[in-house]
């Protein structure tokens, strides 16, 4: 039992880590290389990692999508999808899809002379799967090493701990004064039973005793 | 646009459930907190009509309190935010 219930919780906060971990605003410092646009099927589960653009291309199974190239300062490749999240989840509200891919375009660079760039972006690279992080928003920095303080993270995770800590102050509340004293009269109805059945059996057991005195009797043994 | 209406329709529930919980907390703290106030004067007498009218006074005082209006919000700023973010993350 001890185990189920680690592995429940151990899985439980995996969750909660990957739905903030996908969901949250990240930033890479990266070279942007190269945009494309390519066709992509939209037919099985992978889906889910996809924007869900306008209303129009609900029902399509393939579209073109709209991709940004770069490489970080390691060398290491970094592709980026750009896609409409629109009024959809995850709540960036981002319509700009074709200005981004202008920008992403204009920042290009070659290695020989880098413009080095922070891409804002959420989701995962999983190249078995061919999922891309989705670009939000590209600003040019002034060199690899610059370090972005996440403000954007530190607000809503803050935020939400302050919900979370309003839960559960209201819930304690609610206990105290709604449970609780309900809690309490129950309680108290039990224990006036209980003193009742104890009443009841002393009253019997006195009967008995005085049937048994009253057979004493019969054994001349004295009442008592 | 059925995006809009959909966040739109989605987020009202979802404000309206907090401003609910919000005031039904908000007023059991201020009736705590005044039934604490007699219990623990002992000038005020233990009458439990006078506890109970000096309760209901108090509690149509908070109904018309800054703190009761505050809680609208929570109406106010989820919206504000949303708007905030369309334009930032457009611009």
């Amino acid at each position: 039992m001890k185990y189920a219930k680690w592995t429940f919780l151990a899985t439980l906060a995996l969750i909660v880590f990957g739905f903030f971990h996908y969901t949250l605003p990240q930033h890479d410092i990266v070279r942007i290389v190269n945009t494309y646009q390519e066709r992509q099927d939209l037919d099985d589960w992978t889906r889910i990692f996809w924007a869900t653009p306008d209303d129009q291309a609900t029902g399509l199974i393939n579209r073109d999508v709209q991709f940004i190239q770069a490489v970080d300062a390691d060398g290491d490749p970094r592709v980026y999808r750009n896609e409409d999240t629109g009024w959809n989840w995850p709540p960036y509200f981002k319509f700009d899809t074709a200005n981004l891919q202008t920008q992403a375009e204009d920042l290009k660079s070659t290695s020989a002379a880098p413009q080095w760039v922070s891409i804002t972006h959420y989701g995962w690279r999983i190249v078995y799967l061919s999922t891309f992080p989705n670009a939000i928003a590209v600003k040019p920095v002034a060199g690899p090493d610059v370090t972005v303080i996440p403000w954007v993270n530190i607000i809503i995770l803050t935020f939400l701990a302050l919900i979370l800590f309003m839960i559960r102050r209201m819930w304690l509340q609610f206990r105290e004064r709604m449970i609780d004293p309900v809690i309490e009269d129950v309680e108290e109805a039990w224990d006036n039973v209980d003193a009742q059945a104890d009443q009841a059996a002393a009253k019997a057991r006195g009967v008995w005793g005085r049937f048994k005195a009253w057979l004493g009797t019969w054994q001349g043994k004295p009442r008592r | 646009m059925i995006g809009l209406i959909r966040l739109a329709v989605f987020g009202f529930i979802g404000m309206t459930a907090a401003y609910f919980l919000m005031s039904v907390y908000s007023r059991s703290v201020e009736r705590e907190r005044l039934e604490k106030e007699w219990d623990g004067d002992p000038a005020k007498g233990d009458d439990p009509e006078a506890r109970d009218a000096y309760i209901e006074t108090g509690l149509q005082g908070y109904e018309k309190s800054l703190r009761r209006k505050l809680i609208w919000l929570v109406y106010v700023i989820p919206t504000v935010i949303v708007l905030i973010l369309v334009y930032l993350n457009d611009t």
